[in-house]
């Protein structure tokens, strides 16, 4: 096990790292644009520029230790070193921060203040290139911002395999391109590029000027949008910088999706459809409580609920796979008793999506089929003979496939014709209005925090379910 | 309930002689010079003079502001009457009354500004007129005119000007600070 000292720390570390990997696990700050965890090295930005005992400046990201390797990370060389190569990666940078959506968050900004902060010194004018070049249907390039780290382009080709960009002409001219006859829209996980993007040279059109980055929080959550169930940060508006008079939708809107570190389920990557989320959640609504289409109580309604369930004879339900561990296990606790269950599934495959493949995306499209199963067995959703109620809860479920006269009790979250011909429907909050856990398929728990409050009208699943049992069964 | 605190005795605490505790004599003299200020005025009005210095507005303006005041907002305009703002939102988030609000639009088409104020509002009911919009602003895009937000009203909420009303400045007019500036306009 080599022993390596950088700025005069001495540092236990593994033999084949490299200095950059050495730094980072100590918390040791070296600046880096092409350099990337998840990606190869291509040390092409030269930024990352460190000095080496006896051997004078050497680049972090490529340089692999050996015992007795000594290195600086500030030394006078090194600043001035780091200052140049920023002179030089601005010399064609447009600085157009006060337009660009990377502001705030973008490393050719935060290193310009830390290292450079001095303006050009070239006389020269810049060399204008392509804006707003389309990548197709989710991502705009615009080529003047872009550095040629290469962090795309490797992406594309080590991660999401669908190698659909490169880098075509040479020096000043050199231009981020698709591959011919190809589009970032081939690549379900093209979105991560805007994500490793190290300036605002990569660009999402559903987030294109939407909000400047420090108006927003996250939220941790995880994509229910499949089985692997990717951890996730929900960008929303901070409350301070709460909207009053203009597109005031912002504030209980979801602004943008991004992937929430986790190398036990998703690494550093989510796919396009997690950062679709918006799509998936924000449906119309159902927020009223109905009796037989009549809007009623929460009480009313799940008095009528109870009755109804402590009235039948055969009674069926089908358990959401949208469902957190938490409501599930509620389900379990006061509900199972007195049904036969079934695990219902509420999204299925379309078929322009694609199933399970190499990184992340699974065939079953929904967050906790793992935990329902585990709990309610593997029961296929078919009415039985004799069923004289369906409880119905979340989506996904083809009411057509109910005899005629069997009273349905329907527990969901979004608007469907189905709510109003229910015996009774309970409006639910969503996932993004709740705490709780999901099971991925592989047994990891993520667990997901609310980002909105729910409205008014609607109950928690979780609440809902002890207040439906028959009373006296359970307690 | 907590106790009354003690009368404090203050500096100019008024002392009555026995004429003010008389009463009747300060009341008539109080009521003679309303009188005399008012007959003053009616005759004023009557023979087509303006009485008194009393303003008529929102009809009418005072002509008299300093020509420091500063008590409006106003959005430069390029020279084909677009808005200059390119919606950075740095006046908004410089903003210490949180009253600046842009929702930003995105035109693929004007090469040089694709990025412009959709809608633009400032809330005159929390503006402290500090200033901070025209000194952030990049594009010299916001500037503080000497007037009024015009908005007499009774709903706190609803003192917002939108971006209309604050683009009908006539730039040509303010000479000390031409706009567009003299040396044209920096791509």
């Amino acid at each position: 096990m080599p022993g390596i000292v950088i700025d005069g720390r001495e540092l236990e570390a593994e033999g084949g790292q490299t200095v950059m990997q050495v730094a980072l696990a100590h918390d040791i700050p070296i600046p880096a644009f092409c350099w990337h965890p998840a990606l190869s090295i291509a040390g092409n930005c030269r930024v990352c520029m460190v000095e080496v005992e006896g051997r004078g400046l050497a680049l972090a990201c490529n340089l692999p230790i050996y015992d007795g390797l000594k290195v600086h990370t500030d030394t006078e060389a090194v600043r001035n070193q780091r200052k140049l190569t920023l002179q030089f990666l601005t010399l064609n940078h447009p600085v157009d921060c006060g337009i660009c959506d990377k502001a705030g968050e973008c490393l050719l900004q935060d290193y310009h203040y830390a290292h450079n902060g001095s303006p050009s010194t070239s006389i020269d004018p810049k060399v204008h290139a392509t804006k707003h070049y389309s990548l197709g249907s989710r991502i705009v390039l615009d080529n003047e911002r872009c550095i040629l780290c290469s962090r795309c382009v490797r992406f594309t080709r080590e991660v999401s395999g669908s190698n659909v960009l490169g880098i075509k002409h040479r020096g000043d001219t050199s231009l981020v391109r698709p591959a011919e006859g190809r589009s970032l829209d081939d690549d379900p996980y093209s979105d991560n590029v805007i994500d490793i993007c190290p300036v605002g040279a990569l660009l999402s059109r559903a987030f294109l000027h939407q909000s400047r980055v420090w108006y927003l929080t996250t939220t941790p959550s995880v994509c229910p949008g499949c089985a692997r169930g990717c951890t996730i940060d929900v960008w929303h508006r901070k409350p301070e910088w709460r909207l009053q008079a203009v597109a005031t939708h912002r504030n209980h809107t979801i602004a943008r999706v991004t992937p929430h570190e986790n190398p036990a389920v998703n690494g550093p990557w989510i796919c396009n459809k997690g950062r679709d989320l918006a799509a998936l959640v924000e449906r119309p609504r159902a927020l009223e409580p109905m009796v037989k289409g009549e809007v009623v109580a929460m009480d009313q309604a799940l008095e009528a609920a109870r009755q109804a369930i402590a009235g039948a004879q055969r009674p069926l339900a089908l358990v959401s796979s949208w469902g957190s561990n938490e409501e599930l296990d509620a389900f379990k606790e006061h509900l199972a008793p007195r049904f036969s269950c079934a695990v219902k599934e509420d999204h299925r495959q379309q078929p322009n999506e694609p199933g399970d493949d190499h990184l992340l995306l699974r065939a079953d499209k929904n967050p906790n089929t793992t935990r329902a199963r585990a709990l309610f067995g593997e029961t296929p959703a078919a009415v039985p003979e004799g069923t004289d109620l369906v409880l119905v809860w979340g989506e996904g479920f083809d009411f057509d496939t109910i005899p005629d006269g069997v009273a349905t009790i329907v527990l969901g979250a979004f608007d469907a014709p189905e709510n109003g011909l229910a015996a009774v429907f309970v409006p639910l909050s969503i996932h993004t209005e709740r705490a709780g856990h999901f099971t991925n398929f592989e047994g990891v728990v993520s667990a997901f925090a609310p980002c909105f409050p729910p409205p008014a009208t609607v109950a928690d699943a979780e609440t809902v379910f002890p207040q439906l049992a028959p009373q006296g069964a359970t307690s | 309930m907590s106790p009354r605190p003690p009368r404090r005795d203050y500096w100019n605490e008024p002392t009555l002689g026995w004429w003010e505790r008389a009463y009747i004599f300060e009341i008539i003299r109080g009521l003679l010079t309303t009188n005399r200020v008012f007959w003053r005025n009616m005759g004023r009005w009557m023979t087509g003079r303006k009485g008194a210095v009393t303003s008529y507005y929102p009809e009418e303006r005072r002509p008299d502001y300093a020509r420091g005041n500063r008590g409006k907002h106003v959005l430069t305009q390029r020279p084909d009457g677009r808005p200059q703002c390119i919606a950075c939102n740095m006046c908004a988030t410089v903003c210490p009354a949180h009253c600046i609000e842009i929702e930003a639009g995105f035109d693929i088409e004007d090469t040089t500004h694709p990025k412009y104020p959709e809608a633009f509002a400032i809330d005159y009911a929390r503006c402290i007129f500090c200033g901070f919009c025209v000194e952030a602003c990049p594009e010299d895009a916001i500037r503080m005119v000497p007037d009024v937000p015009n908005l007499p009203g009774s709903d706190r909420h609803n003192m917002w000007l939108d971006k209309e009303h604050l683009m009908t400045w006539n730039p040509q007019q303010d000479v000390a600070k031409p706009y567009p500036p003299k040396g044209g306009l920096q791509k």
